[in-house]
């Protein structure tokens, strides 16, 4: 058995745009979770590499075969190459929070991997085989629960998580949540991406503009309701760059996410015992980087207000949230239960 | 929330959590689903129907051995009275059945492959996917099934195909084929179509629940002709869940997908892997036997459809389905070899 000082615990919030690991030894990253193999001998000499992730893969994926294993959330069954993509994206996140680089002489990490709320077990199962030999222990548990255990909010509490590959809704009744107390939508950020691409080339079709283009431009322009500004981008329309107003396609391709979203909000709700709907109603919390989306709380609450009201906050920082819940698990789940829990 | 009450609900969280990664790597199906408490409340109906012989019988032991008991003036019949130790014996683990109860792993179940139901999608007047250049999905899926007839026939096999010719197959009279005909395994071939004309891959479908609008839409618009009514699809949809056919099924699908990706991508290298999926469609909902779809290809893409217009490269799709079929089997029978 390991000594305390060998055991390394982490959090990871394995996602299918970004993946954000968080450690006992205080390190903390995020990457993208795109993987690449150099596509030839010229790009593996021009690379000096044999793997490149996260945003080096993403800048340099002309010379690459890219890979983002991971597809709303779960590791993509079947693709051989997409389970070695998530093996190097793991082991890249445990080499920078510094396993295997000297860092730390870790001889026992025990990982907590959030997925998303709605995984089958099949999916669990599977991630759980794509992980043996990278970690001691795993436990995989739904990211929303794993976010809502970091933030202590652990009763009558709502967490919706819109992250790139799906939005997850999880309410908190002070048990572990079970199939009823969740859902998950495969609207979310990427979807928002291609919405947002096709609306762009249909109101400008000389213009060359890429979905990687469109991803940085909604990060930081997005938002539903009253346009806070103009959203001015420039991109190249026939080899000039050019200033493109994209207000209008922003706000039509945020707004695809309200009504499943809302719907999916009220739905859960009426589920709750009704003495207990009020209070869920005032601690609904917005995570992920949709959460990030301007006036997304605002109009939820809107919607609140035919049920009653209620109150929807999101998180300032919300790239570590997941991880970071994840973290707490890790290190509140006792020596006997990781013993269980080998990879 | 007061420190105490949280620290205590986290314990417990922490708890359930443990159990539930516990229940995965055991391959327990969901608590609400699993038959331990349905088994619990039968059991506790039908407790009196074995517990009063067994008090019967134990009387009747007490009394054999010498101790003076009341219950002689209602002996239980000789069968039992005769046999009290195994009585004793085997009613122990009964009472510890409820607890002790697993989930059917299909490695239980090593089956042979001798029979295969051939599914060619579409037909007659469902003419299914079709390309710009007038080439339809219904007649490359029969020319497929045919030359994939042909291989697994001189491969040992018996084939089953749902269409021999050109005429619209409702899924539930082919469903009714496969069911009744007693097979291993159903393969239902398809070819893609898909909005971005620029994509072509290929990807192996079976049976499972998607949250996945866009395979739903597809589910949808596949199992249009099923020929069910809404009560029917109400009762196939129950069996969603039978796990040990749908692992069977998701074996089968990634022999086929890794074939079919690995066969096809040497000569068309822009080939795309879109893996293993679920999907509620109702060839595979209504089959009783593990079941597949394979979309082979997409004839939304012009180079694909061009590709797929040529004989040599559907016999090549049909080689790569049956090398999948055939390491399904193979996989299958090894079990069966080692322990003989």
């Amino acid at each position: 058995m390991s000594t305390e000082s060998e055991i390394l615990h982490v959090g990871i919030d394995l996602g299918t745009s970004r993946s954000a690991i968080s450690a006992s030894n205080g390190e903390r990253f995020v990457v993208d979770s795109f993987v690449g193999w150099p596509a030839d001998m010229v790009a593996r000499k021009v690379l000096k590499r044999d793997v490149l992730i996260g945003h080096e893969a993403v800048a340099n994926r002309t010379m690459l075969d890219l890979h983002r294993p991971l597809e709303r959330g779960l590791l993509k069954e079947g693709s051989e190459k997409d389970v070695e993509a998530v093996r190097e994206l793991l082991k890249h996140l445990l080499r920078l929070v510094g396993v295997a680089n000297g860092k730390v002489d870790s001889a026992n990490v025990r990982a907590v991997v959030g997925v998303p709320a709605a995984s089958l077990r099949t999916n669990k199962q599977y991630l759980r085989n794509s992980m043996k030999g990278i970690v001691d222990s795993l436990m995989i548990v739904s990211e929303p629960f794993a976010v809502a255990y970091g933030l202590n909010a652990l009763l009558h509490t709502m967490i919706i998580d819109i992250g790139a590959g799906t939005t997850d809704f999880c309410v908190m009744k002070g048990r572990y949540p079970g199939e009823e107390d969740q859902r998950t939508l495969t609207i979310a950020g990427d979807s928002l991406d291609t919405q947002l691409l096709k609306l762009i080339e249909d109101r400008y079709p000389q213009a060359n503009i890429t979905v990687y283009m469109v991803r940085e431009w909604k990060e930081l322009h997005s938002f539903v309701g009253e346009a806070p500004k103009k959203v001015l981008v420039t991109a190249p329309v026939k080899g000039v760059p050019t200033e493109l107003d994209i207000t209008n396609e922003m706000k039509a391709a945020c707004e695809t996410l309200l009504p499943p979203a809302i719907e999916t909000m009220l739905d859960l709700l009426s589920r709750v015992e009704p003495e207990f709907q009020e209070r869920v109603r005032a601690n609904i919390i917005l995570s992920g980087g949709g959460g990030l989306i301007r006036n997304l709380a605002q109009t939820l609450e809107d919607a609140l207000k035919q049920v009653g009201g209620g109150k929807v906050t999101h998180m300032q920082d919300p790239v570590f949230v997941g991880s970071d819940g994840g973290l707490a698990l890790a290190l509140d789940a006792p020596d006997e239960d990781w013993e269980k829990l080998t990879a | 929330m007061r420190g105490g009450q949280i620290d205590r609900v986290k314990r417990q969280l922490l708890r359930e959590a443990v159990a539930d990664n516990l229940d995965t790597i055991r391959g327990l199906p969901p608590r609400g689903l699993r038959p331990r408490w349905r088994f619990g409340r039968v059991f506790l109906r039908r407790a009196p129907l074995f517990l009063i012989p067994l008090i019967l019988a134990s009387f009747a032991f007490l009394s054999n051995t010498g101790v003076p008991s009341r219950a002689k003036a209602v002996a239980p019949p000789r069968s039992i009275a005769t046999q009290p130790a195994v009585v004793r014996a085997s009613a122990a683990p009964a009472m510890l059945m409820p607890d002790t109860l697993e989930p059917v792993s299909a490695s239980a179940f090593p089956l042979s492959v001798h029979r295969v139901v051939l599914d060619a999608g579409h037909g007659g007047t469902d003419p299914g996917a079709s390309s710009i250049s007038n080439i339809s999905e219904k007649e490359i899926t029969l020319d497929i099934e045919r030359r994939l007839g042909a291989l697994l026939r001189n491969g040992g096999f018996e084939v089953i195909v749902t269409r021999s010719d050109d005429r619209l197959i409702p899924l539930r009279e082919r469903a009714r084929l496969a069911n009744g005909s007693n097979s291993d395994i159903f393969v239902s071939i398809h070819v893609n179509s898909l909005p971005q004309a620029q994509n072509h891959g290929v990807e192996t479908y079976y049976l499972g629940p998607t949250n996945d609008p866009k395979l739903t839409q597809l589910a949808a618009a596949e199992n249009l002709s099923s020929g069910y009514a809404l009560a029917d699809l109400r009762k196939l949809l129950d069996r969603v869940y039978a796990d040990v056919r749908r692992d069977e099924s998701h074996r089968l699908a990634a022999e086929v997908q890794q074939q079919l990706f690995s066969g096809l991508r040497g000569v068309d290298p822009g080939l795309e892997n879109w893996g293993v999926k679920r999907a509620p469609f109702i060839v595979l909902v209504a089959t009783e036997m593990p079941a597949i779809l394979a979309e082979v290809g997409c004839l939304s893409n012009s180079r694909e459809a061009e590709m797929l217009r040529s004989g040599t490269y559907r016999q090549q799709i049909a080689q790569a389905l049956f090398h999948g079929i055939h390491a399904y089997a193979s996989a299958n029978d090894m079990p069966q070899k080692k322990g003989t």
